[in-house]
């Protein structure tokens, strides 16, 4: 493994990435392409265990520091620079092979503290300390296009505004600051009638919050081409198990197929305390609905090319503590990995400082340390992908995130 | 008492129906004293209504139980595909006829891997699968028709701020047990009585890993680590601290996070090393398992096993506690007893009651209270009802979806058949899965996220099947003026009057601004 070395041939690429005159040109006419670009967001909540998912089999102190965490049920599927998937991934590392997946490691964000509570907020709104910000940095993302396109309000059909739909009932913060946000989940409930909705939102005059939340479901379900008839579909109905996932997983591609240009989806359960490589366990499941998911969701938008037109980011709060604790497990820490995948990701690499785990190298003698940071990532996919401009990445969506560097995660 | 909202005395009892209950048929019913009536119902909780309810000894069996099944069945199952005299020898080390039929079971029906779990799954249907639906049942039932809604709204809040939730599956059988063992006795106490309670459950040590923490020097791990290595040795499972609920206990049940509460003059004050001392002094406190499926009479579900524990004494906050058992409880009087607690805590219960954004100046006198009495929780509420702050006529709070479906099965006067199709009511759709909290803070108090179209229109199909059943023997209209009073706004009353019909002004209430906010 060679540390720090990676992004020395990189330097072309930032400086036009940064360029004032370059990102002046494309605000000022956006590309054709721009608004059929599609981005997915997968939180995976709890605290993922970065080397669990892509364990450093090349790092020195690899098998020491992780004991019994240092097996797993079949061979570690291999990377470059010594880094592998972990078996129970192996449609992702089949992605990878194909150039569509990069991993991304000794990654997070600028937060050093171990609350999950805390670490999730900052990872939703992209501020620089936790509860800083209420809204999300992709609501705010998506509503800096709304206003540059000029249609501020009118999002859903426009085509020049960016849609977006969050797959699951409660709104999450991340997509919290927008207009045009949508969400979507099965139900198994009975529709109410259009007269019913009618008087309903009559009566919202006065209660923005629950008028502005009733237009967009309805909206969402008026549209043919958004909602179809999915909703009587029982299957979705089912607990988030790895059927649901991945289903749901599909119901996000029909949403992108029809429209949408982003989407967020979240995973729980990722708190691994306990038992952590066991092969029934939790985490080994949770790896293996991961892998069926994003799996599925490529089968999905392979139809009219549109996943050569996605990039799906795949992140968590933070990573957990190199050493094993006392019951199979890891405690919170900070550094971990993250996941960018799709057909317009310039992947089958590697991108990490990779800082080492020795004890000496990790933060507080406990965690992986964080080299490159989660919002770098953010923002060159926000950047390079959904066309958002420098300007409105530094100031509004990312604020106080200005010097960081563009990573090269997509094709040119 | 200086709020134009206490002098309006009608308003007041609105108030206190919806904001301080969980919604009254009539508020009438209040009285013209709201404060007084609210702090008349101070005191212990009432019995828990309901059938089917396990102690926490009895969940813990019956999980045991459950999980007997289950590996007995995968063991059965795995010898069935390796070979017929295979399955005759897993089923000749089956101790007792029960597990011989069972494994019997399991085997005729196992040529399917899918066929697996039939077994436990039916031990589960029984036992645990009944406990589980039994508490969720008596919570939402016990707040349904209480005379002290507050209490139960107290008990709301309090097993939303101390979260134990089935997402973890080894507190199955548990979360009711908690309820009424851990928080029920305990809600007109102090604050140090409830966390010593909820700290020391079986719930909250299973939920949080403590039932698996050892002390790295304890004479468990020393004896597991003297084990002979072998080739098919596997590691020992248990070799030191799990941290996880030492952080949650500082961060979300008493400090606060470190650097929270800025606003509110800051809370937290902790450090990794207080979190590792405390997780140190946690060890030994375990749930005996073995001892309580070996002895039916043994209703204790938590002891404190002194080869977990490590040795040594431990630093925590600056003070240092003497090795043993007696350390938990020194170390929760002086958290409980912490001016971080009495703020963060004080900016919980206001943040509940009163508005998503608490006015530092209400969250200040709460704060002042909880430290003049040693965190006296009754005394704590009474300043917030007595605050005039707390009565703004301004309805901040969106009900959760719990509350919704609660307090529309008051005001509809459904009792308990509101709960008999669906154990949960019907709540888990609406996006609040009742005991099964993502994460140990619990769902979220905040109107934000419960205001997702999907979220919102979810409510809007749910008024819609309820006004589907008894909307046409309810008067809307009445109820509307019974149960909201002055809260009902001119433009909710015209749009009731002019409904298609019984059902469809029925929903309209339930979406009413006015009962959805509160």
């Amino acid at each position: 493994m060679q540390a720090r070395r990676h992004f020395l041939g990189h330097t072309l690429a930032t400086a036009t990435l940064l360029s004032p005159w370059g990102r002046m040109s494309v605000a000022a006419t956006p590309p054709q392409d721009a608004a059929s670009n599609r981005f997915v967001l997968l939180i995976l909540r709890g605290g993922l265990c970065g080397l669990t998912l892509a364990p450093a089999l090349s790092d020195p102190a690899f098998a020491a520091a992780r004991g019994p965490l240092a097996q797993f049920s079949g061979e570690a599927l291999a990377l470059h620079q010594g880094f592998a998937l972990n078996p129970l991934l192996p449609q992702l590392h089949r992605l990878y092979g194909q150039g569509e997946l990069a991993l991304l490691h000794a990654v997070g964000l600028p937060y050093r503290e171990r609350s999950h509570f805390d670490a999730q907020q900052l990872l939703e709104s992209g501020g620089q300390r936790p509860f800083d910000l209420n809204t999300g940095w992709l609501g705010r993302a998506v509503a800096s296009a709304a206003s540059n396109s000029g249609n501020r309000g009118n999002t859903s059909k426009s085509g020049s505004a960016m849609t977006a739909v969050a797959l699951q009932t409660a709104l999450p913060l991340v997509l919290r600051g927008a207009d045009g946000v949508d969400s979507w989940a099965p139900s198994v409930l009975p529709e109410p009638t259009p007269d019913l909705v009618a008087r309903l939102q009559s009566m919202y005059r006065n209660d923005p919050g629950l008028a502005q939340a009733l237009a967009r479901a309805k909206g969402l379900r008026e549209d043919p081409g958004m909602a179809g008839n999915m909703a009587a579909d029982p299957t979705l109905a089912a607990p988030p198990g790895r059927t649901a996932m991945v289903n749901l997983g599909r119901k996000a591609a029909d949403f992108l197929q029809r429209g949408a240009q982003v989407a967020v989806l979240e995973m729980n359960g990722w708190d691994s305390h306990a038992n952590q490589a066991q092969a029934q366990g939790a985490t080994s499941n949770n790896l293996r609905t991961l892998d069926a998911l994003l799996g599925a969701l490529r089968e999905a938008l392979l139809p009219n090319q549109t996943w050569g037109r996605t990039v799906v980011l795949v992140a968590t709060e933070f990573g957990r503590e190199v050493a094993v604790n006392g019951t199979l497990g890891t405690d919170h820490g900070s550094g971990g990995a993250a996941l960018v995948l799709g057909g317009a990701v310039n992947g089958g690499q590697v991108f990490t400082d990779w800082p080492g785990l020795a004890a000496k190298d990790r933060f507080e003698g406990r965690d992986l340390r964080t080299t490159t940071d989660l919002r770098a990532v953010i923002r060159s996919i926000l950047g390079d992908h959904l066309r958002v401009s420098t300007a409105a990445l530094d100031q509004l969506v990312l604020p106080g995130s200005g010097h960081l560097k563009a990573l090269p995660l997509l094709r040119s | 008492m200086d709020h134009p909202a206490l002098h309006n005395k009608p308003l007041a009892c609105a108030l206190a129906a919806h904001r301080f209950g969980l919604g009254q048929a009539r508020c009438a019913d209040v009285g013209d004293d709201a404060v007084a009536w609210l702090l008349a119902q101070l005191g212990p909780a009432d019995a828990p209504v309901g059938g089917a309810l396990a102690s926490s000894a009895q969940g813990v069996r019956q999980y045991a139980e459950f999980i007997r099944l289950q590996q007995l069945e995968r063991r059965v199952a795995s010898a069935a595909t390796a070979s017929a005299a295979a399955t005759g020898a897993a089923m000749g080390a089956a101790p007792t006829p029960m597990q011989a039929a069972a494994a019997a079971a399991a085997a005729a029906a196992s040529a399917p891997p899918k066929a697996v779990s039939t077994v436990a799954e039916s031990a589960y249907g029984s036992g645990l699968r009944n406990t589980v639906v039994a508490d969720q049942r008596s919570r939402l039932i016990t707040a349904t028709l209480s005379q002290r809604p507050l209490v139960e709204r107290l008990q709301l809040f309090w097993s939303n701020h101390f979260t134990v939730s089935l997402t973890k599956p080894a507190v199955r059988g548990l979360v009711g047990a908690f309820e009424r063992e851990a928080l029920r006795p305990h809600l007109h106490t102090t604050f140090e009585t409830l966390l010593k309670a909820s700290v020391r459950h079986a719930a909250m040590l299973r939920y949080l890993d403590n039932d698996n923490s050892a002390g790295p020097e304890s004479a468990l791990v020393k004896r597991l680590a003297r084990r002979p290595a072998g080739a098919e040795q596997r590691p020992a499972t248990i070799t030191g601290l799990n941290e996880n609920l030492a952080r949650e206990v500082l961060e979300l049940h008493t400090l606060g996070v470190s650097g929270g509460g800025a606003a509110y003059g800051g809370w937290g004050g902790y450090t990794q090393a207080d979190v590792t001392a405390l997780a140190a002094v946690l060890t030994g406190w375990r749930v005996p398992a073995r001892m309580l499926v070996a002895d039916p009479r043994i209703d204790q579900a938590v002891r404190f096993d002194p080869q977990w524990h490590q040795p040594g004494a431990k630093t925590v906050l600056g003070r240092s506690h003497a090795e043993g058992p007696d350390a938990l409880d020194q170390v929760l009087h002086q958290l409980a007893q912490h001016p971080s607690t009495a703020r963060f805590v004080s900016y919980k219960l206001v943040r509940h009651f009163v508005a998503d954004e608490p006015a530092p100046a209400l969250v200040a006198q709460l704060e002042r209270t909880f430290l003049d009495t040693q965190g006296d929780l009754p005394s704590v509420v009474a300043s917030l009802l007595k605050s005039p702050l707390a009565w703004s006529a301004q309805l901040d709070k969106l009900k959760t979806p719990e509350e919704f479906v609660i307090s529309t099965a008051r005001v509809l006067g459904l009792g308990e058949s509101a709960f008999e199709r669906a154990p949960d009511g019907g709540i888990s759709p609406l996006g609040q899965r009742l005991h099964n909290a993502a994460s140990p803070a619990g769902h979220s108090d905040r109107a934000e996220d419960w205001l997702g179209p999907d979220a919102v229109w979810k409510r809007v199909e749910w008024a819609t099947r309820v006004a589907d059943r008894v909307g046409r023997r309810t008067d809307a209209r009445a109820l509307a003026q019974q149960s909201l009073g002055p809260l009902l706004q001119p433009s909710t009353a015209q749009h009731l009057d002019r409904a298609a019909d019984g059902p469809q002004a029925l929903a309209l209430l339930l979406m009413a601004p006015e009962f959805q906010r509160r």
